[in-house]
């Protein structure tokens, strides 16, 4: 094979004949093209036209080129060029080794790296070398075996998640002492780690160093921050590169329990920056069921990070007395307790019914003194599942009767009425200081301020219990703050007001960490090694090098500073570990990590992981010149006029079908209901009921058929060709009228077909029945068709009717009608019948009807016959005699348009009995 | 011809385009009447014109009673355009018609037989009497008269270039002719003077195809009439065209200066421009010189 310019040619010498196109190009040049015949008219001003010159136009350029394209095509091509061709290399001799970094950084492109290896492998095998596997985050003793054993073994390689500790670097330098000579091939992670260098002198040492990166950049997540309603996410990049979009995906559980994406959030890494930010902001509900966030794409356990309690926030309720007058702000009875739970618990408003649907964790209920029946039950059913109620007192309560006699279920002691007030002007003594918190308190050891002082109170009753519930006292030995379990729940009552009315206790800094002993709020800070120093935790789930949970098993325990600072290792793997009380996650990625990329001295040669494999372009250079001859043939064939002959149309659609016919995707077909839809409204049509007995149905289409055509040439309505529709399967929302014949065997439609109907009529459509019988019979049940009628529009939503008067507005919506014959010319048509106060104006020719289309109009004139037209446009049957029938043809289609135009314009010919009336308030 | 399967194959063809034909006129003579002339002469005869004496010979039911009453003489109530004109066509049927440069365009044929017919359909709604010349058809009134015309359009004749038909004209009549003129001019000269001999004034419609008026061509190229009897090979199409267009030019001014000479009415009208326009024109054409008549 001979190389030129990168692209090699099996037959170098057959690309001599290129040098034969330019004598190739004055051939062509100088043959002239064959004449085109065209029709032409004016052929009889031509003739005796001599031509100036007798040399006839050249072939075209264009033309020319595309025939010296094609030539030079399948010159090029058989002289059998090959893409990316590969110049055989050494195969060399010796033992192997091959090194793998085995970390996480890996992991996304661990397929491809087993791929590459495994081409290794088989040039191994080819040259009979043995091999050797050494994975610096588990250095293990390598076993030199033949390259076909290792290949079966492959799978076995699975990236850790943990970067190689200096432990594992000293034991590979260990290993490596131990060795003969050896070449080595290190597929690197690209990431750089200490020892590294170390590593590669100990191997270069041994015998010659290839080393295999995959030019892809090593992405990773940063544990996720929250702070005032927004999670930050950090993203690091290994190397500085273009700017680089990258999703990030928070992982939880949806209501149901099914692992799903909750949110994304995009971050951008800016031009040579190697951080990327982003923010999410989500609802309570939603972020406390984050269990994670990964970046899209990459699949490894560095862009994987474990989310703990850290995003959780409790959630509670504050509900203050009704004020009916609007209030200060810091009157708010509830102001002082928003302040200090603001920061770290997430507060829900409302009414307790409104509340306790959303499930909150605390409910705080700032004097409030009685609570009606609805809103007690559920309140001490969502208590005894866990729910915590924390009530203070105020003038409300102290006022109140609750808990007097006997304890209020809601209440932790008995009150005695009115409370009393210490140190204020009109009583004795000093305002009372708090007591040291007992022991058994839950705020044992929180140190009290000074200036905490108590001025008024709700006094507890003495009981036996209240000792032992009583969880904060004055100096005086006055309980302060009650609690009673109730349930997995428990009650707590302040005996003081939520403001700083009563007390100066909420002021202090001791009440919001009362609050937080009492876990109405958590604490948000992240522990560090010494708050963990001597705890012991035990995974529960841990994660694998492609960021991937499993259970924990029986991994031991680790100890809580080790879990916050030592570095990740098979000892401590990433995933969640847990105590008693709360659970920490270990990431892979720590804050405010660095990923720093691999960089190899220069005499180590350093290649990707992709290898472009030989390409041989003769097949496509062909193709080509197949192609191009195919176009000179169009092309030709279009220049003499030949191709544009009478099998021009179908020529074309041949040529395009074959073009699209790949292209088509099956699934093009529209459903037969969007079809129907489609042309049903694309343009108005008139629709006609299949009854199912053959000859009625044509006629009904047909005379539909004329009274399109007649709407058509007279008038602004151009309907579409009408439409049969099935009153069990259509849709009949699409068509403003519904002609219906009467046959007295047609089937009755099912209940779901005369609700649609019913539907139809009351949303503003219109039937037209038509019993067809008028010649015999009269309006009624005088006739088998009336009879049906009746039965047919029992189960029908109809108003009551009367016949058509003669000033009702389908007289004159379009002509001036006062007869309504169709192919018989009887008067009995039924229409809407007219409101009964409706009255008629001094000087107008018609009542004041003007208000609904009617829904329905029946008659027995057979109309459809008289409209039917056949499709050469002559009228399909014959009405009457001679001139008087024609007459009453014209009548019948005058009729048509007139209902017609009643249904699409409604009533608005109606409107000028409002003529006198407008003039007047004109002042005319 | 006598195969009776092939002659009822055409019969079907010819009646298939019959009512696309007298729909496509009944629908262009619409929107014409709706225009500026509809309402004009709406209703033959019933528009007042003049009360004029009565003389012998009227009849009796014709006096009008409310204003004879008024004195002693008896008058005649006269109507407007009770005298129906009669109107010959001739619309060129020949091979050279069935032509059409593009497929977006009509045939000329297409387009001067949707003319002539709602021309045809506008006149007789006027009550004016349209026929043929030649004696094919005479002219009558009425709306069967619509059917006849049709009937006889939708036939094509095999001549490439068929000269006018002169025969049978009415004296004093009026008469359109419709065609590309592109054949001999002998016998549109003919024609015309014949015409003129009678006192029949009228109008000659020339109708184009666009690229007869452009000669869009170039390279070799071997012309042929439609109906095959003429052809004509160039080498240099391109160098012909200014020639062609002299000629055609020469061709117009020709039909002018016949009209001039004539007292007849030209116009030019191509396919790629709207049917409804040319109809206006053309009636207003014979509406102006009828009024001048008059």
């Amino acid at each position: 094979m001979t190389i030129l310019g990168g692209i090699g040619f099996t037959a170098p010498w057959l690309l001599l004949a290129l040098a034969a196109l330019p004598i190739l190009w004055l051939i062509l040049r100088a043959v002239p093209p064959a004449p085109i015949r065209r029709r032409f008219p004016g052929v009889a001003l031509l003739l005796g036209l001599k031509d100036d010159e007798s040399v006839s136009d050249r072939t075209p350029w264009w033309l020319l080129l595309l025939r010296m394209l094609a030539v030079a095509a399948i010159i090029l091509g058989l002289a059998g060029p090959v893409l990316n061709p590969q110049e055989d290399r050494a195969e060399g001799s010796g033992p192997l080794l091959i090194v793998l970094d085995g970390t996480w950084a890996g992991a996304t492109r661990w397929p491809q790296q087993m791929q590459a290896i495994e081409a290794q492998l088989s040039r191994a095998a080819r040259a009979d070398r043995t091999v050797a596997f050494l994975t610096l985050t588990r250095p293990e003793d390598p076993l030199f075996q033949s390259a076909d054993v290792w290949r079966t073994r492959l799978a076995g390689f699975v990236p850790a998640p943990w970067q190689p500790s200096s432990e594992d670097i000293a034991r590979a330098s260990d290993i490596m002492a131990e060795l003969d000579a050896f070449d080595t091939l290190w597929f690197s992670d690209a990431l750089d780690y200490d020892g590294r260098d170390s590593v590669l002198a100990a191997l270069q040492a041994r015998g010659s160093v290839e080393v295999y990166q995959t030019a892809a950049n090593v992405l990773a997540i940063e544990p996720a921050t929250y702070a005032d309603n927004v999670v930050t996410l950090k993203l690091a990049r290994a190397a500085p590169g273009l700017e680089r979009q990258s999703v990030i995906q928070a992982e939880g559980r949806d209501p149901a329990g099914n692992a799903r994406i909750l949110a994304t959030a995009n971050a951008t890494f800016g031009e040579g920056e190697t951080t990327a930010t982003a923010e999410l902001s989500l609802p309570a509900e939603l972020r406390a069921r984050i269990t994670g966030f990964t970046i899209a794409g990459q699949r490894s356990a560095g862009a994987v990070t474990l989310v703990d309690d850290a995003l959780r926030r409790r959630e509670v309720a504050l509900i203050g007395g009704r004020s009916a007058r609007e209030g200060l702000q810091l009157l708010s009875p509830l102001h002082y307790i928003e302040q200090a739970l603001a920061p770290t618990a997430d507060l829900i408003d409302g009414s307790i019914a409104d509340v306790l649907p959303a499930n909150p964790d605390v409910i705080v209920l700032a004097d409030i003194a009685t609570l009606s029946e609805a809103e007690a039950t559920p309140l001490t059913e969502w208590i005894e599942a866990g729910g915590m109620l924390v009530r203070f007192a105020g003038p409300r309560i102290a006022a109140s009767d609750i808990s007097r006699i006997d304890e209020d279920p809601l209440m932790p002691v008995r009150l005695r009425a009115g409370g009393r007030s210490v140190g204020g002007a009109m009583s004795w003594g000093e305002p009372k200081s708090l007591a040291a918190f007992r022991d058994t308190s839950p705020f044992f050891g929180l140190a009290i301020p000074d200036d905490v002082t108590v001025t008024a109170q709700v006094v507890a009753q003495p009981d036996p219990t209240l000792a032992e519930r009583a969880i904060a006292a004055l100096s005086d030995g006055t309980p302060l703050v009650t609690r009673k379990t109730v349930g997995q729940g428990q009650i707590v009552l302040f005996h003081v007001t939520a403001t700083a009315e009563w007390s100066t206790l909420p002021l202090s800094g001791l009440f919001v960490q009362m609050l937080e002993r009492l876990a109405v709020s958590s604490a948000a800070t992240q522990p560090d090694a010494g708050d963990l120093a001597g705890t012991t935790w035990t995974p529960i789930r841990v994660m694998d090098g492609y960021g991937v949970l499993s259970d924990a098993g029986t991994l031991p325990g680790v100890d809580g500073a080790d879990l916050i600072e030592a570095p990740a290792g098979p000892a401590l793997r990433p995933g969640i570990y847990g105590n008693a009380e709360r659970r920490l996650a270990r990431n892979v990625f720590a804050t405010d990590g660095t990923l720093t990329p691999a960089s190899w001295p220069s005499d180590v040669p350093v290649r990707g992981l992709a290898v472009p494999p030989e390409q041989p372009v003769a097949g496509w250079l062909l193709s080509l010149a197949i192609l191009l001859l195919l176009a000179d043939v169009v092309a030709s064939l279009a220049l003499s006029g030949r191709l544009l002959g009478r099998n021009r149309a179908a020529l074309t659609g041949v040529l395009l079908a074959l073009l699209c016919l790949p292209l088509t995707p099956a699934d093009a077909q529209t459903s037969e209901a969007d079809e129907f839809a489609l042309s049903a409204t694309i343009e108005v049509s008139l629709a006609h009921v299949i009854t199912g007995d053959t000859q009625v149905d044509e006629i009904a289409a047909a005379g539909l058929r004329g009274l399109s055509d007649t709407l058509f040439f007279r008038t602004s309505v151009e309907p579409a060709p009408p439409t049969a529709v099935n009153l069990e399967t259509d849709e009949l929302a699409f068509f403003p009228i519904l002609y219906w014949p009467i046959t007295p065997n047609q089937p009755r439609p099912s209940s779901e077909a005369y609700s649609k109907l019913n539907a139809y009529l009351r949303s503003g459509g219109m039937i037209l029945f038509d019993t067809r019988d008028a010649d015999v019979a009269r309006f009624g049940a005088s006739s088998p068709n009336g009879r049906k009628l009746q039965d047919l529009a029992a189960p029908l939503d109809i108003p009551p009717l009367e016949p058509l008067p003669g000033d009702h507005v389908l007289t004159r919506t379009f002509y001036l009608l006062q007869d309504f014959p169709g192919r018989y010319n009887s008067r009995d048509v039924w229409v809407e019948a007219a409101p009964a106060d409706a009255e008629k104006i001094e000087g107008m020719p018609f009542r004041n009807l003007n208000d609904g289309v009617t829904p329905v109009v029946i008659g027995g004139n057979d109309w459809a016959a008289a409209w039917a037209i056949r499709s050469d446009g002559a009228p399909l049957l014959p009405i009457g005699r001679g001139y008087a029938g024609e007459r009453q043809r014209e009548l019948a289609n005058r009729f048509g348009v007139n209902l017609i135009m009643h249904v699409l314009t409604g009533n608005y010919k109606s409107d000028q009995v409002h003529v006198p009336a407008l003039l007047d308030r004109l002042g005319q | 011809m006598t195969n009776p399967l092939s002659l009822r194959a055409k019969a079907e063809d010819q009646a298939a385009r019959l009512p696309a034909l007298l729909a496509r006129a009944e629908h262009l003579a619409g929107a014409v009447l709706l225009g500026a002339h509809g309402r004009r002469r709406a209703g033959v005869g019933d528009d007042f014109w003049q009360y004029r004496p009565a003389q012998i010979g009227d009849s009796r039911r014709r006096i009008d009673h409310r204003r004879s009453a008024m004195g002693d003489q008896e008058f005649v109530r006269e109507r407007e355009w009770q005298i129906a004109q009669s109107v010959m066509l001739w619309v060129d049927q020949g091979a050279s018609m069935r032509f059409a440069s593009t497929a977006a365009l009509p045939q000329k044929a297409d387009r001067v037989r949707l003319l002539g017919l709602s021309l045809a359909i506008m006149l007789l709604r006027g009550g004016e009497r349209v026929g043929l010349t030649g004696t094919r058809l005479p002219p009558r009134s009425g709306n069967p008269q619509v059917l006849r015309l049709a009937e006889v359009f939708c036939q094509d004749d095999a001549t490439d270039y068929s000269p006018p038909e002169h025969r049978a004209m009415i004296p004093h009549a009026r008469a359109v002719f419709i065609s590309d003129f592109m054949g001999d001019m002998a016998g549109v000269q003919l024609a015309l003077t014949k015409a003129a001999d009678r006192g029949v004034r009228g109008v000659i419609y020339h109708v184009l195809d666009p690229s007869e008026e452009a000669f869009p061509f170039t390279g070799r190229t071997i012309f042929e009439s439609v109906g095959g009897t003429l052809s004509h090979e160039t080498l240099k199409a391109n160098d012909l065209r200014d020639r062609y267009l002299d000629r055609l030019a020469a061709r117009k001014a020709e039909l002018q200066r016949l009209c001039a000479l004539t007292g007849w009415q030209y116009g030019l009208h191509h396919t790629d421009t709207s049917a409804q326009s040319a109809l206006l024109w053309l009636y207003t054409a014979l509406d102006s010189r009828a009024g001048r008549a008059a």
